[in-house]
């Protein structure tokens, strides 16, 4: 084997293993969404439990994570713990709020969940028919969104919320530390 | 209790491997034969032991067993038998043990079998197998343990993937597995070879079968995975170039080469650096699937069980592999260099050189697109997927270039080849095949790669039958075997090798014509039907009768029932569904498949648009059944080839 050969081959190993490495932090699941820095498409729908309904536009001044889950995904109940210690925090700022959308889904379905894993006390839009899930490009659940309070979208987070997310990810967006996507 | 048993056989493997390793080195270098007994023995014995570990597992499952994380999390109480005894490989602690233990299987046989023949090589390949299946074992035990109990147990299970419970998907790993720790034995034996110095024909005729075997599960297991994406998926195709997919296609790809280059070497003994680096490269890269299967650095639609933890450790296993190998590989380069020089064009060894660079050509590139989403999505934000048509633009054009060679390699003689010869073998096929291109655009293939297809296989049809008919008449003078069928006979059993080549090329014919029928002529249709409603695909009449619910097992589902007639007055039921499955009440959806020589008839149920109207969609996939067929042919083929060492040997004793 030529000298030349030996370089090249050893030094396509040692850019092959340095790639592999570097992809070992690379989320799969965490897919740039187009709507980052968008504005967020407003819905109006059903509050789950009430007579009343919910819209998103209500609520600009203030940080709204919507938060899209439903009963059927296994990761949400993962998630789940989370959500009560960030309801918690919500009910403590009063320029941060959460939205749940719970979609494809049946009411029954929903609250059995809500008993069995506990209930964060925020109000859910209801979304049967994934229409609010469609206009948000939801592809999987649990999928949470940021939106400032001039109602753009600021972050996208695929997958369960982790403990520590808010003051990580949200909180430096709340306080103008970082601006763009994550 | 019987998981313990497991368990505790599983960390005695660990501890006998190791006596395997040291024993054997410690027995070279001492110059002990004893001491290699031990390794040898060791071998033997980590491979029942292991046994007993996996009956175990499955054991467990069989036994409804939830105490066993493992088992809760991939299996219930209602998962059918036939899933349940197979679920021991539905996740990634469960498969990886399948890893290991065909592993510890394929050194037990190897260190039974090739003891006698070969004794240089022995403590060193018993050696760097033990490593290979110590770096799995620890692995299993130590990061992905199957064997963990769960306290309290569970009354039911989680369940198995819905998307695994499908007959293609049993099998799939198992074969796919088999193939990739096959190429672990040649592996061994070239790099035994290169340390010893005696990297002559040894190695090779020791690994012929054990390649060939490898090479035959690889390709029945890739086929089982697109079987299985073909049924379970409901796309109405069978191959997606995605990354995993490529993972198992790579490796099948050089041992392709691999399994050609031998030749070259066995008969003029050149290309030696080349058919290590072939048979090397192979492993690593069937090392590299394993990898990007279980490691998570690629999404794909195998991404059922992935953990970066665990990658981090098969990286740093692989990169000790591969360097090790490589390393070894640059450094003894010297002792495989020879005289021999091709010396014409015209040849078969320069045939060979020309499928080898084809396959390689192929293998890099699909590297580069499996490699590349990695590589923009670790060195800059944004993510990028290489699909279909990048390998569609890419590929057709080396494929045609294989097929050429196969149509040439056969037939053309070794060191030189005349131009008397290459008329008299070469002239025919040449123009029939120029001829099959026509007719084929006659009679409605329309598209430029297609009929390039059908030229390049009528071709490589004419030659096969040809240079078979002319042996046949051949021995027929010489032999006076009398009758065509028996000189037929004597040509194909005395020369088992090659015939099982030429049925694996025909197999690969009968692909490449699925290829072009179910990739060229699919029909699509989208619509939304109401019972009764119909539609026309092909030659059939499609109605939708009613749509109704079914169960059963641990599953409930959405079922249509579509009644669909021929125009020649056939006609048959089909019943797509969409089912829940309880324990994960994950949607699938059930395609249902009306298969035929010549077509099938594809349907999916969609989702309930409104009262009383569905979504559907129905597909013609045109020859679909001969993608199946010609990898069951290519397996025949193996095995034919297969019978011939065992014959020879025989004589020789």
């Amino acid at each position: 084997m030529k000298n030349s050969w030996k370089i090249i081959l050893l030094l396509s190993l040692v850019i092959i293993m340095a790639l592999f490495a570097g992809g070992l932090s690379n989320n799969p699941r965490d897919i740039p969404s187009p709507l980052v820095n968008k504005p967020a498409s407003n819905f109006t729908a059903p509050v789950l439990n009430s007579q009343e309904t919910i819209s998103l536009a209500d609520h600009k001044g203030k940080w709204v994570l919507v938060n899209f889950w439903g009963s059927w995904c296994v990761s949400c109940v993962a998630e789940h713990p989370y959500l009560m210690q960030l309801a918690k925090i919500a009910e403590k700022r009063d320029d941060f709020m959460i939205i749940g959308v719970d979609f494809r889904d049946t009411i029954e379905g929903a609250n059995t969940f809500l008993k069995r894993h506990g209930n964060p006390g925020y109000k859910h839009a209801f979304d049967p028919k994934q229409k609010i899930a469609i206009d948000w490009g939801v592809y999987g659940a649990p999928e949470s969104y940021l939106v400032d309070p001039t109602g753009m979208i600021k972050l996208k987070h695929t997958g369960p919320l982790y403990f520590g997310w808010f003051e990580k990810v949200a909180l430096p967006q709340i306080q103008g530390k970082t601006n763009g996507s994550n | 209790m019987w998981i313990e048993i497991a368990h505790f056989s599983a960390l005695l493997a660990i501890v006998l491997t190791i006596l395997q390793i040291v024993s054997s080195l410690y027995g070279v270098t001492s110059n002990n034969n004893a001491w290699i007994r031990v390794g040898r023995h060791s071998a033997i014995v980590v491979a029942l032991l292991l046994t007993v570990s996996t009956v175990g597992l499955i054991n467990s499952f069989l036994n409804h067993d939830f105490s066993v994380l493992y088992v809760a999390k991939h299996a219930s109480l209602d998962l059918p038998i036939f899933y349940l005894a197979t679920a021991m490989w539905g996740g990634h602690e469960g498969s990886l043990l399948l890893w290991a233990w065909l592993l510890s299987v394929y050194i037990g046989v190897a260190a039974w079998r090739h003891w006698k023949t070969h004794p240089v090589s022995m403590p060193y390949v018993l050696a760097i197998l033990g490593a290979l299946l110590l770096g799995f074992l620890l692995l299993v035990l130590f990061l992905s343990s199957p064997f963990e109990r769960l306290i309290p147990p569970p009354f039911d299970g989680k369940d198995l993937n819905p998307l695994l419970q499908d007959p293609g998907m049993v099998f799939h790993p198992p074969f796919l597995y088999m193939g990739y720790v096959g190429f672990a034995i040649p592996y061994a034996f070239a790099m035994a070879a290169l340390i010893t110095g005696k990297a002559d024909e040894e190695w090779l005729v020791a690994t012929r079968r054990w390649t060939l075997f490898s090479w035959s599960m690889l390709t029945t297991g890739i086929v089982f995975g697109a079987y299985w994406a073909y049924y379970e998926l409901g796309w109405g195709g069978y191959w997606a170039w995605d990354p995993v997919e490529n993972a198992s296609f790579m490796p099948w790809l050089t041992a392709t080469a691999f399994l050609h280059s031998v030749m070259v070497q066995e008969q003029r003994q050149m290309f030696k650096t080349w058919n290590v680096f072939l048979v090397t490269t192979t492993f690593a890269l069937a090392i590299l699937g394993t990898f990007l299967v279980r490691s998570g650095v690629l999404s794909s639609v195998h991404s059922f069980a992935s953990d970066p933890g665990r990658g981090v450790y098969i990286l740093g296993f692989m990169t000790v592999l591969l360097f090790f190998s490589f390393g070894l590989l640059t450094m003894k380069s010297e002792q495989l260099e020879t005289d021999i020089k091709l010396e014409n064009p015209l040849s078969k060894e320069s045939a060979f050189l020309f499928n080898n660079l084809f396959l390689l050509i192929a293998t890099l590139t699909v590297l580069l697109g499996t490699l590349y989403p990695l590589a923009v999505e670790t060195w800059s934000d944004s993510k990028v997927s290489v699909g279909a048509p990048y390998y569609n633009a890419v590929f057709i054009p080396i494929m045609l270039g294989i097929l050429f060679m196969m149509g040439i390699g056969p037939v053309i003689s070794w060191r030189k080849a005349t131009f008397k010869q290459l008329k008299r073998d070469l002239m025919i096929p040449l123009l029939a095949s120029i001829v099959a291109g026509f007719v084929s655009f006659a009679i409605g293939l329309h598209n430029f790669y297609g009929v390039c297809t059908v030229i390049v296989m009528a071709f490589v049809m004419f030659t096969h039958i040809l240079d078979t008919r002319r042996k046949v008449l051949a021995r027929m003078k010489t032999s006076g075997a009398g009758s065509a069928f028996r000189a037929f006979n004597q040509l194909i059993s005395r020369n088992k090798r090659r015939y099982g080549g030429f049925i694996v090329h025909f197999g690969i014919l009968v692909m490449a014509a699925g290829f072009i029928g179910s990739g060229l002529f699919q029909e699509e249709k989208n619509l939304f039907m109401s019972p009764k409603d119909q539609i026309r695909v092909g030659s059939w009449n499609l109605t939708l009768d009613s749509v109704g619910k079914a169960s059963k097992y641990n599953w409930q589902a959405v079922e249509a029932v579509i009644k669909a007639d021929n125009d020649r007055g056939f006609s048959v039921e089909l019943r797509p569904q969409k089912r829940v499955y309880n324990e994960t009440s994950q949607p699938t959806t059930e395609a249902a498949i009306h298969t035929t020589w010549f077509e099938d008839i594809y349907v999916v149920l969609g989702d309930q648009v409104k009262e009383n109207v569905w979504s559907i969609r129905v597909y013609r996939n045109p020859l679909i059944v001969w993608v199946w067929a010609g990898a069951g042919i290519m397996a025949l083929g193996v095995m034919f080839a297969l019978m011939q060492g065992r014959i020879r040997k025989e004589k020789k004793q």
